[in-house]
C-alpha cells in the first residue's frame, strides 16, 4: 500500500505543534518553581532555616519525620484512624503564590495540548504508512517520549500528587522529540521486510511504554537522591526547592513502584523479541548487540529488584543501581543503534 | 541463607519505604508475644541462622563447606553475580563474535595484530561460549536453586498454616478503625470472620485475655509467582540445554532453478548438536524456482527493501508429492519440525565461457556476494580447461545490478535490484590450482599461477581499467586466441538457515510462566487484617479492625475501612460516636 502523503505531513506539523506545547509547559512549570519559592511555604522553611543554624541543627531538625494520626469519620459510627509521616502531606510547589498558581495550571494545560499534538502526530504517522508507528529510531523516540508523557498526566487525571514530575517530564520530552525532530527524522514509508509482522507490534509497543515507563522511573530516582542528600544537611542552598517536594520516602517508593510495575513488561517485552527472532532468524536467541544490551538491561533492573531486599543495598545503593540500569536503556537505544552493527536494523535510522 | 532472605519473606522489607512501618513491628512484638511467636514461626527460614553473614566460622571442612553454601545462596551474592554477568555481557556485544560473524573477527584480528591474539586467549572473540561467562552463569543458577528451593518448600508450609494470632494492641497498627456496638462478640467475629473469608482471606478466630479475635492474611500468590518466577529461569536454562545437545542447524545458498536436499554434504554450513547424527537429518528436498525482492525507489529510504519472496517447491520426503511455498523473512517454511528461513539474497549472473577452439568450459550462475546496500557484488568465475594441463581461465570482479557509469569513477551500482546489469572482470589465464586438494574460496580467483590478460575493450570506459565491461548478451573476446564470454543472463540466489531446536518447546512454556510469576510478584500485595472484639466498661463491645502490608507501601486502608463499615451496617447496633478517641 502507499503513503498517504498528506497524513505524512499533518503528522510532522503535529510533532511540531507538540514540540511548541511542551516548550511552553515547560518554561511555564519552571515559572511556577520559580514563583513559588517566595510562597509562605518557602518562608517559614527558610526560618526554620535560619533558627537552626544557630544550634548547629542540619536540616535534618526541619524534615517532618514525626508521626501523624488521621482520625476520619468513616460513617457508620465507624472511626478510622491511619498513621502517616506528616511529611507525606504533600507540599504544593505554588505555595500560596498565585502568580505560581497561575503558571502552574497554564503549564498543565499546555502538557495536555503538547500531548494532543503529539498523540495526533503519532497517529497521523501510523495512519499515512499504514503500520504502527514506530519502526524506525524516529518513530520510537517519538512514541517512547509519548508514552512518558501520557504516564505523567494519567497519574494527574487520577488525581495522584505527581505534579512535582512536571518540569523533569516535559524536560525529557522536549529532548526526546527534539532530537527526534532534528537528528533522527525520516519519511514516513513502508517496511522492511524483516519488520512485516505482527510482532512489530507486540514487541516494539512493549519496548515502547517500557522505555518510556523507565524514563518516568529515572526522573523519581534522582530527585530521591537529591532530595535525601538535602534531608542529610546537603544542598542547603535549594532547600526552598527540596522543601516543594515530596519526601524522599514517597519519592523512592514512586521510583519502585514504576520500575515493579514495567519490570514484567519488559520481561514480556524481550521474550515477544525472541519469539519474533525465531520466527525472523531461525533463533530465540543469538546474542546479538541489540539482543545482549536488552539482556543487561534486563539484569540489570533485576539487580535493582533484588538490591532493595538486600541488607545494606537498600536506598541510596539501590537508586544508583537503578540508574545504571537507566543508562544501559538509552545505550542499548543511542549506542547500540547507531554504533554497534547487528541483524536489529531500524530503517532509515 | 542469611538474613536478608529472611526479611524478605516478613513484614521488614516494607521497612525501608515505610518509615512507620518498623516501628510499628517493633512495638508490636513486645506488645503481643504470641504473635510474635506466630511470626516467628512462620519466618522462612530455610537455613542455620547466621546473625552475620560475613564472619568465617573456625569450623572443619564441613564447616567451610556450609558457610560457603551459604554464602553462594544469599542475596547478596546473587546480587553480585547479576552485575557479573551483565558486565561479563558488554565486551561481547562490542567485539565481533565468531557465533555471530566470524568474518568481522578475521577483519578484527588483520587491523590489531597485537592485540587480536590477547583478546582470543581470553576468549573474548567467543565470549558467551566462554567458561568464564559459563560460570558466572552457572554459579547464578546453583544460587538460585540453593534460594529458591528450600524457600518454596517454606512457602509451601506457610500456605498450609494458620495465620498468626492478632496482636495485642491493634491500634498501632497502620491502619485501624473502630466501632461500638451492642451485638455479642460472638456474632461479630462470626460474620467478620465469614466476610473476610468471602473476600478470600485465609481466615482464622481465636481467643485470649483481651477477648476474641479474627485474624486473616491474603496474598500468598506473591511469594509464588516470586518463586514460580525464578523456577521458570531454570526451565529456560533447561530448554536452552536440550537446543544445545539435540538441535542443529545449518545454512544453505540456493540459486534460482537449483535445489537442496538435507544431507550432510549439500549444506554450506552446519552444525550439529553433540547428541545429533547425520543420520537423524530429515530427508527433505526443495528447489528454489524464483526469488523476487521489491525496493523503495525514491525519498529518503531510497534503495530499502519492501518485500522478499522466495518461491519454492518443497517434498517433506523423497516419495512426497512436491507442494510450493512462498518463504518471506517472517514467514519461514516448517517441514517436520524443521525450520526453514529466507536470511538472504543475491546475484548470480550466468556466464558461458569457451576456450580458443569454441569448446564450451563454463556455463551457468556464478554465485556473486553483494557488499553494500546497492547490491555492488563481487566474484569470481572459474573456467578450468577441458584437457589435461591445458590453460585455465578465470575472471574476478564485479556484478552491479544497476550499472551506472560517470566519466572519471568506476562504475558502481546505483540501485539494488536489477535494472541495468552489468559485469566488470578482469581476466586471467594459466592454473587455477584447482585439483591441488586445498579448499579454495569460490568467491575469489588464485591468481599466484595465472597472468592477466589485457582486455581493455574498445566499449569499456576509461574508469573500469584493465578490464571487461559486459551488458547482459555482451560477448568479449579474449586476447591471443584464449576464448571468449558471454553475459547469458542473471539470476539471483537466496540464503537459507535450517534450523531445528527441540528446547523451544521447553523454553516458551517456562517464559510465559516467568512473565505470570513475575507478575503475580511484582503485582500482587501480601496483607493481614485482624478483627478484635473488647467488653467495654459501659456494657458495650468494641470492635477493632486493622491492618498490615507485608509489601512495600500498600497499606490495606481501604479494605480495612470497608471490613470495618460493613461490619458495622451488617450488625446494626452501632452506638453512635462510641469510639473511644
Ligand atoms: C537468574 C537471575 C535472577 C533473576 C533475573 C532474578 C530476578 C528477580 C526479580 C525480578 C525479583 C523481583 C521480585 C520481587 O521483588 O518481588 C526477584 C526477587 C527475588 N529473588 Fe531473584 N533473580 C535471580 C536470581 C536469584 C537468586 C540467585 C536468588 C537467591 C540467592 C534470588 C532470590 C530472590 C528473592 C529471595 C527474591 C524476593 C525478594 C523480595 O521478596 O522482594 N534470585 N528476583
Amino acid at each position: 500500500m502507499s503513503i498517504n502523503e498528506n497524513f505524512a505531513h499533518y503528522s510532522n506539523l503535529f510533532i511540531a505543534l507538540a514540540l511548541v506545547g511542551y516548550a511552553a509547559a515547560f518554561f511555564a512549570y519552571c515559572g511556577e518553581w520559580a514563583f513559588g519559592t517566595s510562597s509562605r511555604f518557602g518562608k517559614s522553611v527558610e526560618k526554620v532555616g535560619t533558627a537552626a543554624e544557630g544550634v548547629k541543627l542540619g536540616k535534618q531538625a526541619a524534615a517532618p519525620k514525626v508521626e501523624a494520626v488521621n482520625a476520619v469519620d468513616g460513617g457508620n459510627g465507624v472511626t478510622v484512624l491511619t498513621r502517616a509521616v506528616a511529611e507525606e502531606e504533600e507540599p504544593t510547589i505554588a505555595g500560596d503564590n498565585l502568580r505560581a498558581e497561575i503558571v502552574g495550571r497554564f503549564a498543565v494545560m499546555a502538557t495536555f495540548i503538547g500531548f494532543a499534538f503529539h498523540a495526533a502526530g503519532v497517529l497521523f504517522r501510523g495512519l499515512a504508512a499504514h503500520r504502527v508507528p514506530w519502526a524506525n529510531m524516529y518513530e520510537f523516540s517519538c512514541a517512547a517520549a509519548l508514552a512518558m508523557s501520557f504516564a505523567y498526566l494519567v497519574l494527574l487525571v487520577l488525581r495522584k500528587k505527581v505534579r512535582w514530575m512536571g518540569l523533569p517530564v516535559t524536560g525529557i520530552v522536549l529532548l526526546t522529540l527534539g532530537i527526534a525532530y532534528t537528528l533522527l527524522y525520516t519519511d514516513a514509508e513502508e517496511l522492511v521486510p524483516a519488520l512485516h509482522s505482527y510482532w512489530l507490534y507486540i514487541h516494539v509497543t512493549a519496548a515502547v511504554i517500557s522505555t518510556g515507563a523507565f524514563g518516568v522511573a529515572t526522573v523519581a530516582t534522582i530527585l530521591y537522591l537529591l532530595k535525601s542528600a538535602n534531608e542529610e544537611g546537603g544542598l542547603r542552598r535549594f532547600n526552598s526547592t527540596f522543601d516543594r517536594l515530596p519526601s524522599s520516602v514517597a519519592l523512592d517508593r514512586t521510583a519502585y513502584r514504576v520500575i515493579a510495575f514495567i519490570f514484567p513488561l519488559w520481561t514480556f517485552a524481550i521474550m515477544a523479541g525472541a519469539v519474533w527472532a525465531e520466527k525472523a532468524w531461525g533463533r530465540y536467541w543469538g546474542w546479538d548487540p541489540k539482543e545482549t544490551w536488552s539482556f543487561i538491561v534486563w539484569v540489570v533492573y533485576a539487580a535493582y529488584l533484588h538490591a532493595r531486599a538486600t541488607h545494606g543495598w537498600k536506598g541510596k545503593a539501590a537508586a544508583y543501581v537503578a540508574l545504571i540500569a537507566f543508562a544501559c536503556v538509552l545505550f542499548n537505544y543511542f549506542g547500540v543503534n547507531t554504533l554497534l552493527t547487528g541483524k536489529h536494523s531500524y530503517a532509515g535510522l | 541463607m542469611s538474613e536478608q532472605t529472611q526479611d524478605t519473606v516478613g513484614t521488614a522489607p516494607a521497612a525501608d519505604a515505610d518509615p512507620p512501618e518498623p516501628v510499628e513491628q517493633e512495638r508490636l512484638t513486645e506488645d503481643a508475644v504470641e504473635a510474635a511467636a506466630a511470626e516467628r514461626a512462620e519466618k522462612l527460614s530455610t537455613a542455620p541462622r547466621t546473625d552475620d553473614g560475613i564472619a568465617v566460622p573456625s569450623l572443619g571442612a564441613l564447616g567451610m563447606l556450609r558457610w560457603t553454601w551459604r554464602q553462594l545462596t544469599s542475596m547478596r551474592i546473587a546480587l553480585v553475580l547479576l552485575f557479573m554477568l551483565s558486565l561479563a555481557a558488554i565486551p561481547g556485544s562490542i567485539l565481533p563474535q565468531n557465533s555471530i560473524d566470524p568474518s568481522k573477527v578475521t577483519t578484527f584480528y588483520q587491523s590489531h595484530t597485537k592485540w587480536a591474539p590477547i583478546l582470543n586467549d581470553l576468549r573474548l572473540f567467543d565470549v558467551f561460549e566462554s567458561p568464564w561467562f559459563g560460570a558466572i552463569y552457572g554459579l547464578l543458577f546453583i544460587s538460585l536453586i540453593g534460594c529458591i528451593v528450600p524457600r518454596s518448600w517454606a512457602h509451601f508450609k506457610a500456605m498450609r498454616a494458620n495465620p498468626p494470632a492478632a496482636p495485642r494492641n491493634l491500634k498501632r497498627l497502620p491502619v485501624h478503625a473502630s466501632f461500638s456496638t451492642t451485638a455479642e462478640a460472638d456474632e461479630v467475629l462470626k460474620l467478620a470472620a465469614k466476610r473476610l473469608r468471602g473476600r478470600r482471606f485465609k481466615t482464622v478466630r481465636g481467643e485470649d485475655r483481651a477477648g476474641g479475635w479474627v485474624s486473616s492474611e491474603k496474598g500468598f500468590l506473591r511469594e509464588t509467582g516470586n518463586l514460580l518466577f525464578h523456577l521458570s529461569l531454570i526451565g529456560i536454562l533447561i530448554g536452552i540445554a536440550i537446543g544445545h545437545f539435540l538441535g542443529y542447524k545449518g545454512a544453505v545458498l540456493v540459486t534460482e532453478g537449483t535445489g537442496f536436499s538435507d544431507t550432510v554434504t549439500s549444506y554450506d554450513s552446519l552444525t550439529l548438536g553433540p547428541w545429533v547424527g547425520a543420520q537423524d537429518l530429515p530427508d527433505f528436498s526443495f528447489t528454489l524456482n524464483k526469488f523476487s525482492a521489491t525496493y523503495q525507489e525514491s525519498g529518503d529510504q531510497f534503495a530499502q527493501p519492501r518485500t522478499f519472496d522466495a518461491y519454492v517447491s518443497f517434498k517433506s520426503s523423497p516419495s512426497a508429492k512436491a507442494r510450493n511455498e512462498d518463504v518471506q523473512v517472517n514467514s519461514p517454511m516448517t517441514i517436520n519440525g524443521t525450520n526453514v528461513f529466507l536470511e538472504g539474497h543475491g546475484y548470480s549472473p550466468v556466464v558461458e565461457v569457451k576456450n580458443g577452439k569454441g569448446d564450451v568450459l563454463f556455463d551457468g550462475p556464478v554465485t556473486f556476494l553483494g557488499q553494500d546496500e546497492y547490491f555492488d557484488s563481487s566474484g569470481a568465475i572459474k573456467a578450468p580447461s577441458n584437457v589435461k594441463n591445458g590453460t585455465d581461465l578465470g575472471f574476478q570482479g564485479w556484478f552491479l545490478p544497476t550499472a551506472y557509469i560517470s566519466s572519471g569513477a568506476m562504475p558502481a551500482s546505483i540501485f539494488p535490484a536489477a535494472q541495468n546489469p552489468m559485469l566488470i572482470l578482469s581476466a586471467y589465464s594459466g592454473n587455477l590450482n584447482m585439483n591441488g586438494g586445498e579448499d579454495q574460496s569460490v568467491y575469489s580467483l588464485d591468481t599466484t599461477d595465472m597472468k592477466q590478460l589485457n582486455v581493455k575493450s574498445k566499449s569499456a570506459s576509461a574508469s573500469a581499467g584493465n578490464a571487461l565491461e559486459l551488458k547482459v548478451g555482451q560477448t568479449a573476446t579474449l586476447p591471443n586466441e584464449l576464448g571468449s564470454i558471454t553475459f547469458v543472463g542473471v539470476k539471483q540466489w537466496a540464503q537459507f538457515n535450517i534450523a531445528y531446536d527441540p528446547g523451544q518447546k521447553v523454553v516458551l512454556p517456562s517464559a510465559v510462566l516467568a512473565v505470570l510469576g513475575l507478575i503475580g510478584s511484582l503485582g500482587l500485595r501480601r496483607r493481614r487484617i485482624w478483627v478484635r472484639v473488647t467488653e467495654q466498661a459501659d456494657g458495650t463491645r468494641l470492635v477493632e479492625v486493622a491492618g498490615l502490608a507485608r509489601t512495600e507501601g500498600a497499606t490495606p486502608t481501604a479494605e480495612v475501612t470497608q471490613t470495618a463499615q460493613s461490619l458495622a451496617a451488617a450488625v446494626r447496633q452501632p452506638v453512635p460516636d462510641g469510639a473511644p478517641a
